[in-house]
């Protein structure tokens, strides 16, 4: 089966949100606030001045066992097999937000004008018509690629060898086995659910 | 709506009442995303960002009129197809509902934002008929021009229409503060490009598989935030292929968390720093022994009472340099030494000599006496840095070369900057870091297109009347202005204020929120209040357009037409659409000219005669006039250029031309040099005399004397608000401010795209968590922050990114408050707070915007009126279809 995912290497992404946030944005008309993809700041970590610090793009992890897609009510949140993208059928969604409240990575939001649940599809609309998603097209760092993890030849699967295994890394998992992979070799991991490391760098109990 | 009905809706309104006029629908609609590509209708126009001062390339999709999608193009040799967050907010920008749209005269008090709309006719009447009579009652002089803050200037146009309507004056907050200490630095030193990032220098590194820098030092710049898309990207692909990188920035920044090594310097010491680099190549010899030897002046010998270099010749000829002495070991005596070489000679570096009385020493001897106090250790007391990692990183870069520094802006931003950017160019020249490969200074081709850097517009010297140029407001002081030919900030808004030398009594500005980037805005109010006349022209209301009497509406990027020379290729920046009445500057400097012309201007009617302008070309009707001026230096008219646009005009290789120095000069078979008096690289640089003395080489007629000269080698200044200082202000206000970009916003614009303050509502201040404790504030808490110039609030960002002793914060305004008595510069506007006052920069007059006293403390929330959450900044959000494309029928004007 193919799985298609979003590959992040975080030595290359600057933090500038060009991509991953306004082009995103843009492409998929999102009304302000929500956001399919999120770009976190793990750090700094350490005392000043010996610190490190890196940024996470973060959009749905295309899990292989989506709870999302578990607790939808309708069936409106599935996992298409012909790409291994989870998807949201705006017209079977009855916008009850049990994916929302259910993806443990925060990668859901609701859609206030359409009243349904939004997320990344991995530009599905534009993989159509032959073109590379929005923030992988546009991203300045050069740090997103998308692919099928599944296939040795795709583009995420060299950048994935050639990095290493060691430099490979995957969100923590709770269980539903996050498909997204990321590649780090210049700092040390942070291994939170980023939507928890930043709601306590908030209340200063970052990392030290 | 026909024209006068709405022309009838619109008269006396307030600006934020001009978009509650409009109808507006929704942005969103219930249905699938729209995709478009394939669609016929789609049409795919190649143009150029504006949105900061890259000029990444871009493809604009356009349905129906509309803009409806922005990518990089990926033929942009720097940008690769990528665009960064403030470029591709530009459909945001573009169709805001609150443009400048018509012409606007205001009615009522100045200040009470009450606004009726004119035509374009009227208002340029007015403004001509307001200049002339100025002119005639007061001197040409009373009129002055300012330009910067962002948003698609084109500053070459301000200083032409300056200089042919007969005034001197023009500035803008830039220039001293900006860029200008480190192009005269570079152009009198090596007379070659600078090395800035940011401004699209430093081009080798745009060459990530073939070139062999292997250290790259970022001083005081970081292209992630400055430039994502070009130089953000180049560094990224350095990095990915092993180069070393240095980060030289008080806040751990991107490019800082990224580097080998990060030293997190005092705000202000940059100098202190530059020169025990310097000393620790001199004082171990890691220099480059030939390039010293043979291709800069530092053998020559200088007289030390007068601080000239001594000449055995003067040539007249400026293919041949004068003849320079040095004292010869072979022969123990002074020689004159032949350009380029004399394989005879054997100049010492060291030592004093003493002939006929009078003292000599090579200028390497002044240079080594200058820098020898700035041990790593004395360098590390006064930058707050660590020596051994100070050390460190000079290991790194004397080790892996070649290699580069990258000037930012942040040097330019204190007293010190000239003397900054002369030794980072001498730490550059010691290490042969120049014209080689792998190295940043460099004279590549260019296409000849351009004939002034980056503006086509001929700024036309000749036509401003003799004795006006000494009447340049602080340009007689800070001479190095004139390479710019720009007045001194705070000269002029002295000058209004106390009307000595002589009172200026009419501003027209064409650019960004004047009071979100010049020091001390609250001072400009001022002066604001004392002048008889404002215009404004930008593409959104401002803060400085509440004080204004006309608003002239400006093109956005998207709807402006500008030739684009990137690398070995040339774009095209072209008109994707055209709004309401907005007009392209370059048309309405010429548009003004011809209306004193009408009125009896002389010299504006002899700016319209192709005969007597010459190559300053005759006044324009059109855009495509005064490109097709250009255009033919490649073959083509301005139409057939942008069709073809973007290009190669050179292979790459051959672009990229490396060693100008040693190619021969024809004339003289001798090595051309470098583009300095001397045809070395000066890094003792004598004629900064000169300049003190006569304004020469870039002042059209000379000048009285400055009041001290210019120092030929660069010294440190220590800040003027100091934590070091004895006089007692920092225990007032201990904390040492320093400013820098963040990615989405350039200058003073775009703090009215929903896109982007969604991204960055507030600006934050950075405070590290052991200040933060002493201070009582917490993560997210509101923060006042004052100098001893005023007060303002702040989010707080608590974190480890940042010296105890240092605050960092961006540039801000809130066009959410224009309506209101704050007028939005009030409230969050950190130049609120920075100094406009002496001491100057002696060369250019830089005043103070990073490097100053401040204190803070918890506020008990945020200032009324401004927006903080998403959803805030709705209205914001560009108008529907159909309705904006209603307004597009008026055409270009």
């Amino acid at each position: 089966m193919k799985q298609y995912i979003i590959l992040a290497d975080l030595d290359r992404c600057i933090g500038c949100r060009g991509g991953c946030q306004v082009a995103c944005k843009t492409e998929h008309e999102i009304a302000l606030g929500p956001s399919r993809s999120k770009l976190y700041t793990m750090g700094p970590t350490g005392i000043f001045p010996d610190l490190q610090m890196y940024f996470l793009p973060l959009m749905c992890q295309q899990c292989q066992n989506p709870v999302c897609a578990e607790v939808c009510p309708t069936g409106a949140c599935y996992k298409d097999e012909a790409d291994g993208v989870i998807k949201i059928d705006r017209d079977t969604c009855i916008g009850c937000q049990s994916c929302k409240r259910a993806c443990p990575y925060d990668a859901i939001f609701f859609n206030q004008e359409l009243r349904v649940s939004d997320k990344c599809d991995v530009c599905t609309s534009r993989r159509q018509q032959g073109e590379e998603p929005a923030c992988v097209r546009n991203c300045s760092g050069k740090a997103l690629l998308f692919g099928d993890i599944n296939d040795p030849d795709s583009q995420v699967s060299k950048a994935i060898k050639e990095a290493g295994e060691e430099h490979v890394y995957q969100l923590k998992d709770t269980g539903t086995q996050p498909m997204g992979r990321f590649i780090l070799r210049n700092a040390r991991w942070i291994d939170d659910l980023p939507q928890e490391y930043e709601s306590m760098r908030q209340k200063g109990e970052g990392h030290e | 709506m026909d024209d006068q009905r709405l022309k009838q809706y619109l008269d006396a309104l307030s600006i934020p009442g001009i978009k509650a006029a409009l109808p507006t629908q929704s942005f969103f609609e219930k249905c699938q995303p729209h995709s478009v590509s394939g669609e016929e209708d789609v049409k795919v126009v190649k143009t150029c960002c504006r949105a900061c001062i890259a000029n990444c390339g871009v493809l604009a999709y356009v349905k129906g009129g509309r803009v409806i999608r922005l990518e990089g193009n990926p033929q942009d040799p720097m940008s690769k197809g990528r665009m960064c967050a403030k470029g591709l907010a530009g459909i945001q920008a573009l169709y805001h509902p609150n443009r400048n749209k018509y012409p606007l005269r205001r009615v009522g008090e100045r200040g009470g934002n009450k606004w009726k709309r004119i035509s374009w006719d009227a208002a340029l009447s007015e403004i001509a008929e307001k200049l002339m009579d100025t002119r005639e009652k007061y001197g040409a002089e009373a009129v002055f021009c300012s330009t910067g803050g962002g948003g698609n200037p084109e500053i070459w146009s301000i200083a032409r229409f300056c200089n042919i309507f007969g005034t001197p004056n023009w500035f803008e907050p830039g220039c001293a503060q900006c860029y200008l200490p480190r192009v005269l630095s570079y152009t009198m030193m090596y007379g070659g490009v600078d090395p800035s990032i940011a401004d699209s220098n430093a081009l080798e590194l745009y060459f990530p598989d073939d070139t062999p820098i292997q250290c790259l030092v970022l001083w005081g710049t970081d292209p992630s935030y400055s430039c994502p898309a070009s130089g953000g990207n180049a560094v990224v692909e350095l990095r990915a292929r092993g180069v070393k990188t240095i980060a030289i920035d008080p806040r751990f920044t991107p490019d800082a968390a990224k580097a080998d090594v990060w030293l997190p310097i005092r705000p202000g010491t940059d100098v202190a720093l530059l020169m025990s680099w310097i000393r620790y190549i001199l004082a171990h010899k890691l220099y480059d022994k030939e390039i010293v030897m043979k291709w800069t002046n530092l053998p020559y010998l200088v007289e030390t009472s007068t601080g000239r270099l001594v000449r055995a010749k003067v040539s007249d000829s400026k293919d041949e340099p004068d003849t320079f002495m040095v004292w010869d070991k072979h022969t123990d005596s002074m020689r004159p030494m032949n350009y380029p070489w004399d394989d005879g000679l054997d100049p010492a570096l060291e030592g004093s000599f003493v002939v006929n009385g009078k003292e000599y020493k090579p200028a390497f001897q002044l240079l080594w006496e200058r820098v020898e106090p700035y041990t790593l250790e004395k360098a590390g007391t006064i930058c707050w840095l660590d020596p051994a990692k100070i050390e460190e990183a000079l290991k790194i870069f004397t080790e892996y070369t070649p290699g580069g520094l990258a000037l930012g802006v942040a040097t330019d931003q204190t007293p010190n900057s000239v003397q900054a950017a002369m030794a980072a160019a001498i730490v550059d020249f010691l290490m042969g870091n120049v014209e080689r490969p792998g190295s940043l200074l460099q004279r590549f081709r260019t296409s000849g297109v351009l004939k002034m850097p980056n503006y086509p517009v001929p700024v036309a010297t000749k036509m401003l009347p003799k004795g006006q140029l000494k009447k340049r407001l602080g340009a007689n002081e800070h001479k190095g202005l004139h390479i710019w030919y720009a007045g001194h900030p705070s000269s002029i808004r002295d000058a209004v204020l106390t009307g000595k030398p002589y009172q200026p009594r009419v501003w027209i500005d064409r650019s960004g929120n004047k009071l979100g980037v010049v020091a001390e805005s609250a001072k400009w109010v001022e002066a604001i209040e004392k002048l008889d006349f404002i215009v404004h022209m930008y593409m959104y209301p401002t803060s400085f357009s509440a004080y204004a009497d006309i608003l002239l509406p400006a093109e956005e990027w998207l709807e402006t037409d500008m030739i684009v020379e990137t690398c070995n290729k040339l774009f095209a920046r072209q008109a994707v659409t055209h709004l309401w009445e907005t007009m392209d500057e370059t048309m309405f400097w010429s548009r003004l000219a011809k209306k004193c012309a009408q009125l009896g201007h002389e010299g504006c009617q002899k700016s319209f005669d192709a005969e007597f302008m010459g190559e300053d070309l005759a006044y324009w009707d059109s855009m495509e006039e005064f490109f097709n001026h250009f255009t033919k230096v490649v073959g083509m008219d301005w139409k057939e250029f942008a069709q073809k646009a973007p290009f190669e005009y050179l292979p790459k290789d051959e672009w990229r031309s490396y060693y100008v120095y040693k190619q021969t000069n024809e004339k003289t078979g001798k090595p051309k040099g470098f583009n300095t008096p001397s045809k070395k690289l000066e890094l003792y640089l004598e004629s900064m005399i000169d300049l003190s003395l006569t304004g020469q080489p870039f002042a059209a007629e000379e000048l009285p004397p400055a009041s001290k000269e210019y120092d030929p080698l660069p010294y440190y200044l220590e800040p003027v608000e100091s934590p070091v200082r004895e006089d007692g202000l920092h225990e007032e206000f201990p904390l040492v401010m320093t400013n820098g970009r963040v990615p989405f916003y350039h200058h003073s614009t775009l703090r009215n795209v929903a896109a982007l303050r969604e991204l960055y509502p507030v600006p934050e201040i950075w405070v590290n968590p052991k200040t933060a404790k002493t201070y009582g504030i917490s993560h997210g808490d509101w923060t006042y922050v004052e100098s001893l110039r005023g007060k303002i609030t702040a989010k707080a960002c608590v974190t480890e990114g940042i010296h105890p002793g240092v605050v960092f914060m961006e540039r801000f305004w809130n066009p959410e408050t224009l309506d209101t008595k704050t007028h939005g510069w009030q409230e969050m506007n950190v130049n609120v707070l920075t100094k406009s006052t002496a001491p100057y920069n002696d060369v250019v007059g830089t005043y103070t915007l990073r490097g100053f006293q401040v204190k803070i403390s918890k506020a008990d929330g945020p200032p009324e009126g401004v927006w903080t959450k998403p959803e805030d900044f709705k209205s914001w959000l560009p108008m529907g279809v159909g309705e904006t494309s209603d307004r597009t029928k008026e055409g270009r004007k």
